[in-house]
């Protein structure tokens, strides 16, 4: 066997033990969305095998009869309006910190850099009686504000590392031909900042998409919370309509898909930018 | 224009700027400031206020009770049995998501064709929600409908047919498989800028000295990665310690109680049991282990990586 017919046979020896593990690893979600077009008899009889027709009853079912259209709604809310409160707080913060370097800035950093040890975990539970005595509680605000100040940790490390590497001079220049410094930093500045922007609003507006744990205790019970709070409550309610509860996740994670499709460098550099922060 | 300007008047802007900062960077960090302590140490001090007391949570009696909770916490062979659970769950699930995400990471780097899909396929679970995917598990994995044990019987090996969330002894195994699935993807990407950070020049110069396949892997990738190793233990052992939603959809902390771990253990006492100053204490428990494990294993792994 000459040398290059072997390094052929590596190659595809490679590629075999690849594709197998890639089907195994797309085979949940393709199940999840195949099974949504199965009616329940057909997925009870055969889990494996593809629809017979096109079935679309579970997502009318889930569209007309029940609360799914107002989880929709409140999981796209909260997510856009955390993320719209993000990109205006958080890079100014960062980009203030920074720049500003004295001995107060430094230390409101590291009381930031703080909460980034602070699992939710720790303190979920005073913060369910905080909100009522605020008045915050049973209203999409609440949980923005807490989305918000969770991610100013995190968000404050990122930009103010990335506007350390951002020369000073322009803004100098545009401060003495006498441009405020919310001009400077929304005009100049910000633009500059536009990957690191792109990369948390993708990865934090999914992991705000994806939340379970918060909005499944500070919005109101009786009524509607958002999607992955309702799917979570039809599989103890319709734990024998699976055909619905399918319908369900795969309108929570094809929307996820499409973003991931178009937007898949702002996924993979947010990572990288995380873990070499981290 | 304006540089030579600035030049001239060097100590008079560099004074103006100085002025102008102070307003604005305060301006400018006010708001996350506020929310943050407002929404994140607030109720971390609450917590730590409430761990000393017998609060239920809904009632205004807080009775202050001392270190009554601790004590509990240290007799309660419930949180034994959880923090074993906790224990189990984080080795297993740091190791496997480690060597899982070397492995795929290599393939991706070294497979020939379609790399990036490939990529994005590992990669893709990461992005989903814990409930939604936990529940596609959990319906994959049911004892008589699910995908899994369909396969079984289908390739003649119905004979290992079990009841995967049921059965005490695979239920922490299940919960296990579908959190490497979810999150190996995620170490991957870390792993793979790693790897394409190591100089090609390096394996070829070994592979001419005549080392084979592992000797390089062992001598030259293994510890040129030992950076990455470091970040992505660390973060893959915090976020094991925090796994919630895969067990609250798949098993709810059972049969039994063998898949409760800790954060778990501290959701059900405070708003299923309507404890919330023992579901506190344990929530600070759970705070301190996180925080030895950062200070502890970025120490040790870094001293690692200066004598590779």
């Amino acid at each position: 066997m000459s040398l290059q017919t072997r390094k052929l046979a590596i190659d595809v020896l490679i590629l075999l033990v690849t594709v197998i593990l890639a089907v195994i690893f797309f085979f949940p979600i393709f199940f999840n969305i195949m099974s949504a077009f199965k009616s329940n008899a057909e997925i009870m009889r055969d889990a494996v095998a593809l629809p017979t027709s096109l079935y679309l009853e579970s997502f009318k079912y889930l569209l007309t009869e029940t609360n799914y259209p107002q989880a929709i709604a409140n999981s796209l809310i909260l997510t856009a309006l955390s993320i719209v409160f993000q990109v205006l707080f958080i890079p100014m913060a960062g980009y203030a910190i920074q720049r500003r370097n004295a001995r107060w800035t430094k230390f409101v950093f590291l009381y930031f850099l703080a909460g980034m040890m602070i699992p939710f975990q720790a303190y979920m539970i005073p913060l369910f009686k905080e909100l009522k005595m605020l008045g915050l509680y049973g209203s999409l605000a609440g949980p923005i504000m807490i989305y918000v100040a969770g991610s100013v940790g995190f968000g404050s490390l990122l930009y103010s590392s990335f506007v350390k590497g951002i020369p000073a001079e322009i803004e100098e220049a545009a401060e003495i031909d006498g441009c405020s410094k919310v001009r400077i930093f929304w005009n100049i500045v910000f633009p500059l900042l536009g990957p690191v922007t792109a990369s948390m609003v993708v990865l934090n507006g999914l992991g705000i998409w994806n939340d379970f744990l918060l909005p499944m205790l500070v919005l109101p019970s009786g009524e509607p919370k958002t999607m992955v709070v309702e799917i979570y409550r039809y599989i103890g309610e319709f734990s024998s309509r699976w055909d619905m509860i399918f319908a369900g996740t795969t309108m929570s994670v094809v929307p996820v898909l499409i973003a991931f499709i178009f937007l898949q460098k702002y996924f993979v550099k947010g990572i990288a930018a995380g873990a070499t922060k981290g | 224009m304006a540089v030579s300007a600035a030049n001239s008047d060097n100590a008079y802007t560099a004074a103006k700027k100085k002025k102008k900062w102070q307003s604005y960077a305060l301006f400018f960090i006010l708001p996350s400031f506020i929310l943050y302590t407002l929404f994140v140490i607030v109720p971390t001090i609450g917590s730590v206020y409430y761990s000393f007391t017998s609060w239920d949570g809904i009632s205004a009696d807080v009775r202050f009770i001392g270190l009554a909770n601790f004590v509990e916490i240290w007799n309660s062979p419930r949180v034994h049995n959880a923090l074993q659970n906790t224990l189990i769950l984080t080795i297993s699930l740091v190791v496997l998501e480690n060597l899982f995400a070397i492995l795929l990471a290599m393939l991706v780097d070294k497979v020939r064709w379609l790399s990036n899909l490939f990529r994005s396929i590992f990669y893709f679970p990461t992005l989903l929600s814990g409930i939604v995917m936990g529940f596609v598990w959990a319906m994959m994995l049911n004892y008589n409908f699910g995908v899994v044990n369909q396969l079984l019987a289908k390739i003649g090996l119905g004979a290992f047919t079990v009841d995967w969330l049921g059965d005490p002894r695979f239920a922490m195994l299940a919960i296990l498989l579908s959190t490497v699935w979810k999150g190996a993807g995620y170490y991957m990407i870390i792993y793979l800028a790693g790897l394409q950070g190591i100089p090609q020049e390096l394996n070829e110069a070994a592979s001419i000295d005549g080392a084979n396949g592992w000797q390089q892997f062992r001598h030259i990738t293994f510890p040129l990665l030992a950076g990455s190793v470091t970040v992505c233990m660390v973060l893959s052992m915090i976020s094991a310690l925090k796994i919630f939603d895969q067990i609250a959809v798949m098993t709810d902390g059972g049969p039994g109680f063998e898949t409760e771990t800790l954060t778990y253990l501290i959701y059900k006492v405070g708003f299923g049991e309507l404890r919330q100053g023992f579901g506190t204490a344990l929530a600070m428990v759970l705070f301190f282990i996180i925080l030895i494990i950062t200070v502890f294993q970025v120490k040790i792994l870094q001293k690692r990586e200066v004598e590779m």
